[in-house]
């Protein structure tokens, strides 16, 4: 294994492979920036140039471009509230309230090192899970991954601060918008109306570019000042902040990292779902959950933790039995097709060489990713005090054309427009936003799994799966923390007027 | 039927003999001269169909002659979205749809919703690839064979992600081979169905021979049936489905078989320009015979089975006029899962 392990790290370090891997995570950094477009696109636009060349150098390319574009969505997502693709979403929650009060600097570098520190942990885990690949994958199924849906759905009570009727209003207004398409289940057209647009679904990258960038920047343009306002809102934090944020919550990254492990492992559970369950799982576990929402750097640890990791646990299905956990896994695996890899049990065994070389290229990328971010965040941090007369029209085109980059359908640019002013108003009725998303998210993911649980195993399905009866007490537990802690808090109280 | 698997099998034998002829017909047309085409691919930017697309684009571009051959994804509604977009398209060759035929086929046979178009009359412009369809169970599965299905005592748990040509296969081959299907829909691809297969959550799946080959020789799924006419030289011992079909249900099976072996396709809108179907044909043939192009699909194993569109559009139009038995059983199927 050892000898693998130096294999796979010598087979990296040839001036082609090395140049390859720069040329991916620059180019990753760039596509993750632009919102609609995500590392699916990055790969698969890459894809036509890789034959002819080491089989290592292409994967650097390939996985470099994919890893990158994960930052890079981050960025606007912080900077702008502009996600750019459904994994970023998380990281406007906490990261834009945090660069309003003059602290993009120290976002940017946690979320950066956040997600260096979770690559590396997912590529160990990775490393180290290689002979229990097989069993783990087999142990999960649609059970388990309806218990992880429903952890995320605890997340509500978070974004409800005020009125819970109302984040319960605008989490069901999430889950009517997600229900608009193809029924899963029964393959009839629900909510249509007789169009096709609709057929397909309201995309959920376009609604978010809606509800997110596109009503910030009818807020900004109402008010007609910048982002941050640098007469009033000195940037005061610096780089070195936000990576000993990252660092002091090393206990955070290393649960949100095997929490991306483990939604990586399981086929179909997207990264919207993975940075929304780490929001979740910050919340959950923190004393202070009341500053969620508000700038916690917590909530911008968390999530680039998950997703760093993520990616070690989507190559296991690909390695392990040749499916892909995603469609960038799936671009990969026709990369591996056409470099005369065949996927499989063999590969941990034949080719464990290629295999450990995969786990450094994540290494090595997610390090180059954080060392070019960290350079750059001081310059990136400037951005949001650019006056709303200049930052309005300019994010506005790139997010109008990112709606319309999504799915090439101009259509999309309306339903952008349309979700703007329905974010615009919800956030002036103090309807939650993050509620209104959620909803969409796990809304099918929960229907879906559902129906295949008791379609499967019937009324009873949690009997037969120990698992997810675990993951539902998890569920349940981790709900109800939250009052408790409440309710001894009241107690303590209680207890201390009356021996006063 | 008989007859019309003979010519089916014919077209993929005799075509080497009409690609020769194909470039020079199609640049001597001089049609689409400085013209931009816009191929759709009916599939995202992860499947097979965009994969196979992009692999021809610069070659088809060629032998168009054209200034410009765009490759569009058009992901959606199982290939429906494009097709439905053609439909509708400007008949004058710039729009071309790219995908799976046997899909257009069977929507319309069982009434779906979301096909919008009558696959007759569409202009079919070539054949690129025909791959045989296996259903496979999982490796450590109880059931062995064909024949343990046709024995089991309880409905086959058969994992589908939608109404696509597979989920539908599946439905004629219960039909048939008289054994129930109880169909699990929700499930989001193949990855998803494979890994409940493997696992034993469900008995078996119905996929593409190539997709399915990775993990056959791994031992994880075990070929049980294939759905085409002719035996795979490789596994010669599968059984095929129209063979081992009883007498009274063998033109059903035989006819599904057809569908599916229309496979991977060009197809231009209703009322397309007759030169510029001619055009299109010549180069899509000379293409599919180009030596470069050979070269590139043996070295990604990526193979290709071509049928000349004209051939094709005879085989299309006797598909569906003898595939009218099918619609009650694909209709039934749709309704069990609603």
């Amino acid at each position: 294994m050892l000898d693998a392990i130096a294999a796979g790290l010598l087979a990296l370090l040839t001036p082609q492979a090395l140049l390859f891997m720069l040329i991916g995570v620059v180019y990753g950094l760039v596509i993750g920036i632009l919102p609609g477009l995500g590392g699916v696109v990055a790969m698969a636009l890459l894809l036509p140039f890789t034959y002819g060349f080491e089989t290592e150098a292409t994967l650097a390319l390939l996985l470099g471009a994919h890893i990158a574009t994960i930052w890079g969505d981050s960025v606007t997502s912080i900077l702008f509230s502009v996600p750019g693709s459904a994994k970023g979403l998380a990281l406007c929650f906490d990261g834009y309230p945090m660069t309003k009060q003059g602290q993009a600097t120290r976002a940017l570098a946690a979320s950066a090192t956040g997600a260096l520190m979770g690559g590396v942990i997912g590529a160990v885990f990775l490393a180290i899970c290689i002979p229990l690949i097989r069993p783990v994958i087999l142990a999960l199924g649609p059970s388990e991954y309806l218990m992880m849906a429903l952890w995320g759905l605890t997340v509500i009570a978070t974004f409800s601060e005020g009125s819970l009727v109302k984040g319960l209003i605008a989490s069901v207004l999430g889950v009517l918008v997600a229900f608009v398409g193809m029924d899963v289940v029964t393959a009839t057209p629900r909510f249509t109306f007789g169009s096709e647009f609709l057929m397909d679904g309201i995309s959920f990258p376009v609604a978010m570019i809606g509800l997110f960038a596109v009503s910030e920047m009818m807020k900004l343009a109402v008010r007609g000042t910048p982002i941050v306002d640098r007469a009033l809102m000195q940037e005061t934090s610096t780089v070195w902040q936000g990576i000993k944020d990252a660092l002091g919550h090393w206990w955070l990254v290393v649960r949100s990292s095997v929490l991306g492990l483990w939604i990586g492992v399981l086929p179909g559970v997207g990264a919207s779902v993975a940075g929304l369950a780490a929001y979740a799982q910050a919340v959950q576990t923190s004393r202070t959950p009341e500053r969620f929402g508000k700038g916690a750097v917590e909530g911008v640890i968390a999530p680039d933790a998950t997703m760093g990791s993520n990616e070690g646990g989507g190559l296991m299905p690909t390695l392990a039995f040749g499916i892909p956990g995603g469609e960038s896994m799936a671009i990969l695996l026709v990369a591996f097709i056409g470099l005369g890899v065949v996927p499989g049990p063999e590969m941990l065994t034949k080719n464990l060489g290629l295999v450990f070389s995969m786990v450094w290229i994540i290494v090595l990328a997610n390090v180059l990713v954080t060392l070019i971010g960290l350079g750059i965040t001081p310059w990136l941090a400037r951005l949001p005090s650019l006056h709303a007369n200049l930052m309005v029209p300019l994010v506005l085109c790139v997010c109008l054309v990112g709606a319309y980059a999504t799915r090439g359908r101009i259509e999309d640019v309306v339903v952008a427009a349309i979700f703007g002013i329905a974010g615009y108003l919800m956030d002036a009725y103090r309807y939650s936003r993050a509620n209104f998303v959620i909803g969409m998210v796990l809304a099918t993911m929960i229907e879906r799994n559902l129906h295949i649980s008791l379609s499967l195993h019937g009324n009873g399905f949690l009997m037969q799966r120990p698992i997810a009866l675990a993951l539902l007490v998890l569920v349940v537990l981790t709900a109800a923390s939250p009052f408790i802690r409440n309710w001894r808090k009241r107690k303590r109280l209680a207890a201390r007027g009356a021996s006063t | 039927m008989q007859a019309m698997r003979r010519r089916i099998v014919l077209a993929g034998a005799m075509s080497p003999v009409l690609l020769a002829s194909g470039r020079i017909a199609a640049q001597a047309s001089g049609y689409y001269k400085d013209k931009i085409v816009t191929v759709n691919v009916a599939g995202s930017a992860a499947g097979g169909h965009n994969f196979y697309a992009r692999m021809l684009q610069p070659h088809l571009e060629k032998h168009l002659g054209a200034r410009e051959l765009r490759v569009v994804n058009m992901p959606g509604g199982g290939g429906l979205k494009a097709a439905n977009y053609i439909w509708r398209a400007k008949p004058d060759g710039s729009q071309i749809y790219f995908g799976n035929v046997s899909t257009l086929i069977l929507a319309h046979l069982a009434g779906s919703p979301g096909a919008t178009f009558d696959p007759t009359k569409f202009n079919y412009l070539g054949r690129v690839t025909s791959e045989a369809r296996v259903l496979c169970v999982g490796g450590k599965s109880e059931i062995r064979s064909i024949e343990d299905v046709m024995k089991l005592k309880r409905p086959f748990v058969y994992p589908s992600q939608g109404t696509d040509e597979d989920f539908y296969t599946m439905a004629v081959l219960g039909d048939a081979l008289g054994f129930k299907v109880k169909a699990v829909t929700g499930y989001e691809g193949n990855a998803d169905t494979a890994l409940a297969v493997i696992k034993g959550d469900a008995d078996g799946h119905i996929t593409g021979w190539t997709e399915s080959r990775a993990a056959i020789r791994n031992g994880d799924k075990m070929p049980i049936l294939m759905v085409t006419s002719l035996k795979s030289p490789d596994y010669p011992n599968i059984p095929l489905a129209p063979a081992i079909a009883p007498a009274a249900k063998r033109a059903t099976v035989q006819a599904m078989a057809d569908i599916l072996e229309t496979h991977r396709s060009y197809i231009g809108p209703p009322g397309m320009d007759a030169n510029a179907v001619a055009a299109f044909r010549a180069a899509v043939t000379a293409m599919l015979n180009d030596p470069a192009l050979l070269k590139e699909t043996k070295a990604k194993e990526r193979p290709i089975a071509p049928m000349d569109g004209a051939r094709q559009q005879k085989v299309i139009a006797e598909i569906s006029r003898e595939s009218a038995n099918l619609a009650p059983i694909l209709k039934a199927a749709v309704k069990a899962i609603q």
